[in-house]
C-alpha cells in the first residue's frame, strides 16, 4: 500500500498490570508533518512513542508505522523498521565511555552486518558519514572525546546525530529537552527540528514546555490519562489555549483528588 | 580534513603498551609451561576418565566426615573472628589519618601486606612443624593470613571516613581512643561486618584443604581418600564440601542482608562487590536513611535507646556470634590461653626463617620455580577469562536469553565455586600427572567460576538506557552487546580479571603441595626437611613477587576507570 501516513494508530490500549496507560487511542500522522505531543507527566506520551518503534507491545489495537504493522513485527522485520525510525530519549542514553563518533556510528548498525568493536570496526564510508552528522549538529570537533565528558545539551546533540545516522524516515523524540536548562533547550530543539525539516522527516516530539510546541510544530496533540483530548493545528492555537489545557488538567486533578472536594464522575469528562 | 581514526592520546598509548606487555607475558607463560591447545583436549579426556573411576560417589564413615566438616567450619569461624579482633587496632594503626605517626602506619601496613602475601596453607604448614598436628596451627594460620585482608580493608575504610565527627569529638577534649570509638567506629561498622562475612566465606573455602598439611578439618579425610586411591570416597567428601560451602554462601547472604540491607559493601582493593540482592530492605547496621521509629519512640525522659526491629536484629546476631564463639572453642578443645602460649613459639620460627647460606644452584632453582608459578597464574587467568565471559552472559539477569538459563547458571556457579582450587589441582594431577600443566588447568577451571560470578554481577549493573537506545536503531543483540553492553561493563570486567590474576598468582604458589607445579614444591619440601633458611628465602621471594603484582594490578585498575 502507499504510505500516505507515516503513523496510523487505531484504538490502541496499553495496560501495565491493571493500570491503563493508553486507552482507545487513535492518531494518524501524514508524511512530513511535525507533531508535538503535550500532556502532563504520566499522561502516556512515552508509552505512545515506545509503541511506535516496538519497544512496547499493544494490549489491544493496531499500530502501523511507515506501512509496517508494528504490533506483529518481530526479528528482522522489526529491526528493519527500527532502522527507519530515529528515537531521541530524554536521558540521551549515550554509551558514556565511548567516543562521540562511536556513539553516532552505532546509528548505522542496522544496515551493517555483525558486531562492530570500536570506531575502527566500521567502514570508512560510515565513519565519514558519522563525522558529517556530528558536523550537522555542530560537534565535529568533539568526535574523539568521551561522550560522558560533554555537557547535557551537547550529549543530546550527539544522540540526535546518532538518530540521523540511521537515515530515518520518521523521528520520534521523547521529551528531548526536559533535562536541559531553557537556553540549551532552545538550541537543542532548533538543531533537532532544523535537521528534520532539511531531511523532510516526519516528526513526533513529546514536550512538557508549552512554548516549545507552538514555535516549531504544525500540529499539537494533547493527552490526558492515556486518552486523546486535544488535536489542533498549531496555527489555530494560541499560547493561552495551551495554558488552559494544562491548567485545566491541573484543576481536574485537584478535583479528582478524593481528599479534596469530591466531584461526581460525570463532571470530569474530557472536553 | 578531520581524522577518521581515534587519535593516540597518552592514555591510550599507555594502556595499549601495558596490554601488549600482558599479552606477551601470557604468551611467554604459555610457552614456558609447554601448553598447546591439543594438550587442553587431552586433559579434558583424562579428567573424564578419572571422573568415571570416581562414580558412583560413596561416603564410608559418614559420621566422621560430617564431624570433620563441622570442625572445618568452626576453624574458619574462629580464625576469622581472631583476625577481626586483631585487625581493628592494627587497621587503626595502619590508617594514615588516625595513626599516631607515619612510621607506625608504614610498619602496620607492611605487616598486613606480609600476612596477605603468604598463603594460609603455607602458614599452616609452618605452624604444624612448630606446634604439632591439630586444629590450633590451622586456626592461627587462617587468622594470620586473614589479617592481611581484613586489616587492609579496615585501614582503607578508616581512611575514607567523614572526618567531621572525629574532629568534633576531639574538639570536646576526647582522647585518641575515645575519638575512635565515638567518631570512627560507628562509621566503619557496616563495612567491618561486610568485610568479615566476606572473609569468612573465603576462609571456609581455604580451610577445607588445611588438613592436607595436618592442620585439621575435612582435608584430613580427603587426603586419606586420595592417598589410598579411594576415588568414590574422595568424590563423596568433595560433594559434602560443595554442599557445605554452597549452604554457607546462602546463609551469609541472608545475614548480610539482614544486617546491612542492600547497600553494596565497597571493598576498595577488590572493586565493587554487589553483595546481596537488589530488593530494598531495612538494615540493622546501616547509616543510610533510617526509618523513623514511629512505634518504638522512647517515652519522654527515657534514657535508653528504644528496641526497634533493627536493634533487635543486630542484638540477636551479636548474641548468636558470641554463643558460636564459646561453642567453637569448646568443640575444638581450644582455650584462648593456648592461642596466646603459641605466640612465643611462633616468634622463634620468625627468627629461624631469616634466609642465609643459600648456594647458587638452589637459588637458581628457586628463581625458576617462581617464574613457573607466575606463568601458571597468567595462563590460568587468560583461560579463565576467555571461558567465563559466555557463562557470565548467561548468569546476568539482564542479558540471559531466558529466566531458566539465568537461574541454572547462577546455581551452577554456586556449586562450581564451591570446589576449592587445591582440590581441583589434586583431581587434575591424578588425571593428567604431576606438573605445572595440571596446576594451570585446575586454576583455570577455578577462575572460570570465580570470574563468571564477578563479571555477571557487573553486567547486571550496566545502565539499561544506552542499551535500549542502540536496540532502537535496529541493531541486533550481538551488535548491541559489542557496542553498548561491553563498553559499559569493560572497566569493571578488566578490573575483575586483574584481581583474579592477582589471586591466581598467590594460589599458584601452593599448587606444588599436591604436585601441581610452581614454587610450592620447594617450599613444602624445605619445611619437610626443616631447612628454615630455604623456607625464609622462598617466602621472601613470594612476598616480593606477589606484592609487586598486587601493586601493578591495583594501579592498572585505577587507570581503567
Ligand atoms: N514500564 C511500565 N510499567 C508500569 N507502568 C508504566 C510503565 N511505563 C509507564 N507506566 C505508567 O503508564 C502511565 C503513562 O506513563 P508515560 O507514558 O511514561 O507518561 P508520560 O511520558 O506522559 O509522562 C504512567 O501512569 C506510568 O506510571
Ligand atoms: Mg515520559
Amino acid at each position: 500500500m502507499s504510505v500516505a501516513h507515516a503513523v496510523r494508530v487505531q484504538g490502541l490500549t496499553k495496560h501495565f498490570g491493571d493500570h491503563a496507560a493508553l486507552q482507545d487511542f487513535s492518531l494518524e500522522v501524514p508524511v512530513g508533518q511535525l507533531v508535538a505531543l503535550v500532556g502532563e507527566s504520566g499522561s502516556g506520551k512515552s508509552t505512545l512513542l515506545r509503541h511506535l518503534n516496538g519497544l512496547h507491545r499493544p494490549t489491544a489495537g493496531a499500530v502501523e508505522v511507515l506501512g509496517t504493522d508494528v504490533g506483529s513485527a518481530k526479528g528482522a522485520a522489526l529491526r528493519s523498521l527500527r532502522r527507519r525510525i530515529g528515537f531521541v530519549f530524554q536521558q540521551f542514553h549515550l554509551v558514556g565511555r565511548s567516543t562521540c563518533l562511536e556513539n553516532v556510528l552505532s546509528g548505522s548498525l542496522g544496515r551493517l552486518k555483525g558486531p562492530r568493536p570500536g570506531v575502527i570496526g566500521y567502514p570508512i564510508a560510515e565513519r565519514r558519514d558519522a563525522l558529517a552528522q556530528l558536523e550537522r549538529v555542530g560537534l565535529a570537533d568533539r568526535a574523539f572525546q568521551r561522550a560522558d565528558t560533554l555537557s547535557g545539551g551537547q550529549q543530546q546533540r550527539v544522540a540526535i546525530a546518532r538518530a540521523l545516522m540511521q537515515r530515518p524516515n520518521l523521528m520520534l523524540a521523547d521529551e528531548p529537552v526536559a533535562s536541559l536548562d531553557p537556553e540549551t533547550s532552545k538550541q537543542v530543539m532548533d538543531v533537532l527540528l532544523r535537521c528534520c525539516l532539511e531531511l523532510n522527516l516526519t516528526v513526533l516530539c513529546s514536550l512538557h514546555q508549552v512554548e516549545m510546541a507552538l514555535g516549531w510544530c504544525q500540529r499539537v496533540v494533547g493527552l490526558r490519562d492515556g486518552r486523546l483530548v486535544l488535536d489542533a493545528a498549531a496555527s489555530d492555537l494560541r499560547e493561552s489555549d495551551l495554558r488552559d489545557f494544562y491548567s485545566d488538567t491541573e484543576t481536574r486533578k485537584r478535583k479528582a483528588d478524593p481528599t479534596r472536594t469530591p466531584v461526581p464522575a460525570a463532571a470530569i469528562t474530557a472536553r | 580534513m578531520l581524522a577518521l581514526t581515534p587519535p593516540w592520546t597518552k592514555r591510550r598509548v599507555l594502556l595499549a603498551v601495558t596490554g601488549a606487555c600482558l599479552a606477551v607475558a601470557t604468551a611467554a607463560s604459555w610457552r614456558d609451561l609447554g601448553m598447546v591447545p591439543t594438550s587442553l583436549l587431552a586433559g579434558v579426556s583424562d579428567v573424564r576418565n578419572l571422573m568415571e573411576r570416581m562414580l558412583p560417589p560413596r561416603l564410608i564413615d559418614g559420621g566422621r566426615v560430617l564431624e570433620l566438616a563441622l570442625e572445618t567450619f568452626l576453624m574458619a569461624f574462629v580464625g576469622t573472628a581472631l583476625a577481626a579482633a586483631v585487625s581493628i587496632p592494627l587497621g587503626g594503626l595502619a590508617a594514615r589519618n588516625i595513626s599516631p605517626n607515619r612510621w607506625t602506619a608504614g610498619a602496620a601496613r607492611g605487616f598486613i601486606s606480609a600476612c596477605r602475601a603468604i598463603p594460609d596453607l603455607v602458614f599452616a604448614a609452618i605452624f604444624v612443624r612448630v606446634l604439632g598436628i591439630g586444629v590450633l596451627p590451622g586456626v592461627i594460620a587462617i587468622a594470620l593470613h586473614s589479617i592481611g585482608m581484613i586489616g587492609k580493608l579496615i585501614a582503607d575504610a578508616i581512611e575514607n571516613i567523614d572526618e567531621g565527627p572525629r574532629h568534633a569529638t576531639e574538639a570536646v577534649g576526647a582522647n585518641r581512643l575515645q575519638a575512635f570509638t565515638a567518631g570512627v567506629w560507628p562509621q566503619i561498622l557496616p563495612s567491618f561486618v561486610g568485610i568479615c562475612l566476606y572473609r569468612l566465606d573465603i576462609n571456609l573455602r581455604t580451610s577445607v584443604v588445611l588438613g592436607f598439611v595436618g592442620a585439621g578439618g575435612i582435608g584430613f579425610a580427603l587426603r586419606d581418600a586420595f592417598g589410598g586411591l579411594l576415588y568414590p570416597q574422595a568424590l563423596g567428601i568433595v560433594i559434602v564440601i560443595v554442599i557445605m560451602i554452597g549452604l554457607f554462601e546462602l546463609v551469609s547472604g541472608r545475614i548480610r542482608r539482614a544486617l546491612l540491607g542492600d547497600a553494596a559493601v565497597v571493598l576498595p582493593s577488590h572493586g565493587w562487590m554487589g553483595l546481596g540482592s537488589r530488593r530494598p530492605r531495612r538494615k540493622a547496621l546501616g547509616q543510610g536513611p533510617q526509618p523513623t521509629p514511629a512505634k518504638g519512640r522512647p517515652a519522654s525522659g527515657s534514657l535508653r535507646p528504644p528496641w526497634t526491629r533493627e536493634r533487635l536484629t543486630a542484638a540477636a546476631y551479636l548474641a548468636m556470634f558470641l554463643g558460636l564463639i564459646v561453642y567453637a572453642f569448646g568443640e575444638l578443645q581450644l582455650s584462648p590461653l593456648e592461642v596466646l602460649w603459641a605466640l612465643p613459639d611462633l616468634g622463634r620460627v620468625a627468627a629461624k626463617v631469616i634466609p642465609s647460606q643459600i648456594d647458587a644452584a638452589l637459588a637458581g632453582q628457586i628463581f625458576s620455580a617462581m617464574v613457573e608459578t607466575i606463568a601458571i597464574g597468567f595462563v590460568a587467568t587468560i583461560i579463565g577469562a576467555a571461558l567465563s565471559i559466555p557463562i557470565a552472559l548467561m548468569a546476568a539477569r539482564n542479558v540471559a536469553p531466558a529466566k531458566w538459563v539465568y537461574a541454572a547458571a547462577r546455581y551452577g556457579l554456586v556449586v562450581w565455586r564451591g570446589i576449592p582450587e587445591l582440590i581441583l589441582a589434586v583431581i587434575f594431577v591424578a588425571a593428567i600427572g604431576l606438573g605445572p600443566m595440571a596446576g594451570a588447568f585446575a586454576l583455570s577451571i577455578y577462575s572460570v567460576g570465580f570470574l563468571a560470578k564477578l563479571v555477571s554481577d557487573s553486567l547486571e549493573e550496566v545502565r539499561p538506557g544506552p542499551r535500549e537506545a542502540v536496540m532502537a536503531t535496529g541493531a541486533t543483540r550481538p551488535q548491541e552487546m559489542i557496542t553498548s553492553l561491553l563498553p559499559q561493563a569493560l572497566p569493571a570486567v578488566a578490573g575483575h580479571v586483574l584481581y583474579v590474576l592477582d589471586i591466581n598468582i598467590r594460589t599458584s604458589t601452593i599448587l606444588g603441595l599436591v604436585g601441581g607445579g610452581g614454587i610450592g614444591f620447594l617450599l613444602f619440601n624445605s619445611l619437610r626437611v626443616l631447612r628454615w633458611e630455604v623456607t625464609g628465602a622462598i617466602l621472601m621471594l613470594i612476598f616480593v613477587s606477589v606484592y609487586s603484582i598486587e601493586r601493578l594490578s591495583g594501579w592498572l585498575r585505577t587507570q581503567l576507570r
